[in-house]
């Protein structure tokens, strides 16, 4: 009889750890970790948050009037309106008016006009780091969003602004619609909600924000108000630093996806059944600036010219990226309307002597360069990327001394314009060539024109010209002039347009990464 | 002992200060302005005059220190300038995970490096005293950051016998924070599957962390036992019949325990600075961590906290050692 006992109590426990391994075995399927470097996190808070982690977390968890179709940027879709219709004001200015569709947020409460105006404003009132996207680029102010009644709300744009700019600028996270509702209910004194926004969400999208343990992840669980019940449940950010952290635990299955593999590590995951590897898109573009104000290296553009001729691209993209990066060499890269892809400059060193010489050069010349610490796009290491660039540059008679600084300390030089050489790197604010277009071309964005001292008048002619055109065609034409005029007279030497590379486990199905960074969780499932 | 001790903790405070002292301005000789930081580099002038004058960063530096010296007697720290939080509460939000991972090294550090020193002396000049000597010149000798990758690409990759890098299997759901050690956590919820897996989490960085300390407390061991084993009343004891076991454990060891003490102590300082390299690679959430993130983002006020409670830990055991020295040794008293 005991025998008998022992032998059910040993069936029994053994059908019961059966169980929990069951659930223990779908809780994983529904769990999708990923691994990065997400030190760059300073809030989830959409009207504040202007990091490259904070965006693609955000956009899960807030949903804009209007987002991309995808990962294909060129296309604005529905988001919480359903549609909307551009008119022109008596003054010259325009109104977007968007009509809103049914959604709930994830506390339950209905969405409606009222907290799309109370976001909007919020930004506009916090002033954060990226509220001049709305100040400034869209020229709004507090009342500029106006609520017509519960499902419509009015966009009014003052003259020159392209209505088209900002429809593209509102699927950023700024746009993101939150609960005004719950968060005036945990306003701090004058903070707005922001504290409580750091351990709490308030959004209608997808996720929302379970908890964030700072330095250690920050885990998304599904919002159960949300229509369509993604297949995953639960989405971990593991804080992991080291490439090779990240290696070793997606080999073992601890992580599902990772982001920051080196081009060397990602070949080699390409070789291994159980992983997958995806070049993802990315607006990044890798450049050397030249400081070309009066009396200064590259004041000649001849000089410039050399340089971008004496520059080995597919070198640095065979060998150095591993094949992790595109060769471009106009501001405006692939995947933005008005993308050049045009290769003005062939690998030629006899020309750029020549032009050396032409400008009185053919003695040589020393100049300081400036490198950041760490890793440049596509994961190569910005020091290897350098030495690369200086001994391309020694075949023309240029000494560049390498001075090799955080990246902090690079960008205090840099924009005081005392750099003369830069290796750096740039994304636009906003999906749009005039992101990258006003910067680069126009000396008075006090941006990268203005930091490499580059004052020309047909650049923030063209550049304006393109912003405030409201002719898709027109505009085109005018990018495609600003963007030759540019690579052949600009102060830049663009290197290579990175891919970034991800590597997911081969279990982890429908991940899609687009340039802009954005990851829609809800898109991915897991097989068993 | 009451006067030694208020004494020393009065010392206390000049050594904190000095070292506060000291950290602000190396900080701000350095030539990179945290708004560039804070902002990113598409920052345009404008946000960056605004972002410097909210936080007074437009100040002179001596302003900006009385600033600070007076909010620092409020016990006010600041706020972080990248993580926008109080630094008190991130400070309390990193240090545990730092203090269970030195805890835990310093364990393994006696574990292996107390029987290790007696087993050298013990057998002086024979195989097994050259094995460990060989063991702890190597143990010393290699960069902690080389071993911690080695030992991950080895123990995690390769063998599998060891949960890869962070303080948990994502896949399960933490334990509620009472203490922040997420070992003492899980066990105080009862939560053994969590609590078996945080524990297998920290034995590699422990170790790797610890290894440093186990060759030295070794050599330490070693040549203390060395020296008391030669001594006339361990000769007299054994002369006494007494049984090896305990000459070596009653009478050696306790009186070689002494200058091992003082090495333990400023061991464990140098763990806490150790911790900054260990912690990144295997994705650590402790103060080393932060100290990396936060230096990288220039991010002043920050790296002051965690200066200053890197110095008063690391004075306070310094104390603590000077205190345990009466304990274990009659002989010295304070006055």
């Amino acid at each position: 009889m005991a025998r008998f006992r022992i032998a059910w109590v040993v069936l029994v426990s053994l059908a019961a750890g059966l169980l929990t391994f069951g659930s223990a075995q779908s809780a994983q399927q529904q769990t999708l970790v990923i691994g990065g470097d997400w030190t760059d996190l300073i809030t989830l808070d959409p009207g504040v948050a202007y990091e490259f982690s904070s965006t693609p977390i955000d956009d899960n968890i807030y949903q804009r009037l209007v987002q991309f179709d995808g990962t294909d940027l060129s296309k604005v879709v529905p988001g919480l309106a359903s549609s909307w219709d551009i008119a022109s004001t008596a003054d010259g200015g325009t109104t977007i008016t968007f009509h809103l569709k049914d959604a709930k947020f994830s506390t339950g409460r209905p969405v409606t006009a009222q907290d799309v105006v109370w976001s909007f404003d919020r930004v506009i009132q916090i002033n954060g780091p990226s509220a001049f996207l709305f100040t400034d680029v869209a020229g709004m102010k507090v009342g500029s969003t106006k609520a017509l009644d519960d499902k419509t709300v009015q966009l009014t744009l003052p003259k020159g602004v392209n209505p088209q700019i900002i429809l593209n600028m509102l699927t950023f996270n700024i746009g993101g619609v939150m609960d005004a509702t719950e968060v005036q209910k945990h306003i701090d004194g004058n903070d707005y909600g922001q504290k409580w926004l750091n351990d709490h969400s308030a959004g209608s999208g997808p996720y929302m924000l379970d908890r964030w343990d700072r330095g250690s992840q920050v885990v998304l669980t599904a919002n159960p108000e949300y229509p369509n019940p993604p297949s995953i449940k639960r989405v971990i950010l593991r804080y992991m630093q080291e490439s090779n952290a990240q290696r070793a635990a997606i080999t073992s299955g601890e992580i599902d996806v990772a982001y920051n593999f080196t081009p060397d590590a990602f070949n080699q995951a390409a070789t291994d059944p159980n992983l997958k590897t995806i070049k993802t898109d990315s607006f990044r573009m890798q450049y050397l600036g030249m400081n070309s104000g009066p009396g200064a290296p590259f004041a000649d553009n001849r000089v410039r010219d050399a340089v971008r001729y004496a520059i080995d691209q597919q070198g640095i993209i065979n060998d150095l990226l591993g094949g992790l990066g595109r060769p471009m060499q106009t501001i405006i890269p692939y995947g933005l309307m008005g993308a050049d892809t045009t290769q003005y400059y062939t690998y030629d060193l006899e020309k750029a002597k020549q032009l050396m010489a032409e400008a009185g050069k053919s003695g040589g010349m020393t100049v300081e360069f400036l490198v950041a610490t760490g890793a440049c796009g596509g994961g190569v290491p910005c020091a290897d990327l350098a030495a690369k660039i200086q001994s391309d540059l020694a075949k023309i008679g240029i000494t560049t001394n390498i001075k090799q600084t955080t990246s902090a300390q690079l960008y205090t030089i840099y924009r005081q314009q005392a750099a003369q050489l830069v290796l750096a790197e740039w994304s636009p604010d906003y999906p749009d060539p005039n992101g990258n277009a006003s910067p680069l071309a126009d000396y008075n964005a006090k941006s990268l024109a203005w930091r490499n001292v580059w004052n020309d008048a047909e650049g923030t002619k063209l550049a304006t010209e393109a912003a405030t055109s409201t002719d898709p065609a027109q505009r085109k034409a005018l990018y495609a002039q600003l963007t030759k005029y540019v690579a052949q007279n600009g102060p830049y030497a663009i290197l290579y347009q990175p891919y970034v590379p991800i590597v997911t486990t081969a279990k982890v199905q429908g991940f899609a990464r687009s340039a802009q960074g954005d990851v829609d969780y809800a898109a991915i499932s897991k097989l068993p | 002992m009451l006067s030694f001790l208020l004494r020393r903790l009065g010392y206390l405070i000049f050594v904190v200060w000095g070292v506060g002292f000291a950290a602000f301005f190396i900080s701000h000789i350095v030539p990179a302005d945290p708004a560039a930081a804070a902002l990113g580099s598409n920052a345009r002038p404008a946000q960056i005059e605004a972002y410097r004058h909210k936080y007074g960063l437009d100040l002179p530096a001596y302003q900006q220190y009385l600033r600070y010296m007076v909010d620092l007697f409020r016990g006010d720290l600041g706020n972080s300038l990248r993580t926008q939080r109080p630094i008190l509460s991130d400070l309390k939000d990193f240090f545990p995970a730092t203090f269970e991972l030195t805890l835990g090294a310093m364990v393994f550090a006696v574990l292996f490096g107390l029987p290790f020193g007696v087993i050298a002396a013990l057998y002086q000049d024979r195989p097994l005293d050259l094995i460990v000597r060989t063991l702890a010149l190597v143990g010393g000798a290699t960069p902690v950051y080389w071993l911690a990758i080695l030992a991950l690409e080895l123990f995690h990759s390769r063998l599998g016998w060891l949960p890869g890098p962070g303080e948990l299997n994502p896949y399960l759901i933490e334990p509620h924070r009472i203490t922040g050690m997420m070992v003492v956590d899980a066990a105080l919820a009862g939560e053994w599957q969590v609590f078996w897996s945080a524990l297998r989490h920290l034995i590699m960085p422990a170790a790797v962390l610890g290894a440093f300390s186990t060759a030295l407390l070794a050599r330490m061991v070693r040549s203390a036992m060395l020296e008391v084993l030669s001594q006339d009343y361990v000769r007299t004891a054994r002369a006494k019949g007494l049984a090896g076991r305990v000459v070596t454990f009653k009478h050696a060891l306790r009186n070689a325990a002494l200058p091992v003490l003082t090495v333990m102590g400023s061991l464990l300082g140098s763990l806490l600075t150790g911790a900054v390299l260990t912690e990144t690679i295997f994705s650590w959430p402790g103060i080393g961590s932060y100290a990396t993130s936060s230096a990288i983002g220039l991010d002043f006020p920050a790296v002051m906290g965690v200066t200053l409670v890197a110095g008063l830990a690391y004075s306070l055991i310094n104390l603590l050692v000077d205190v345990l020295y009466a304990v274990f040794d009659p002989r010295i008293t304070y006055a």
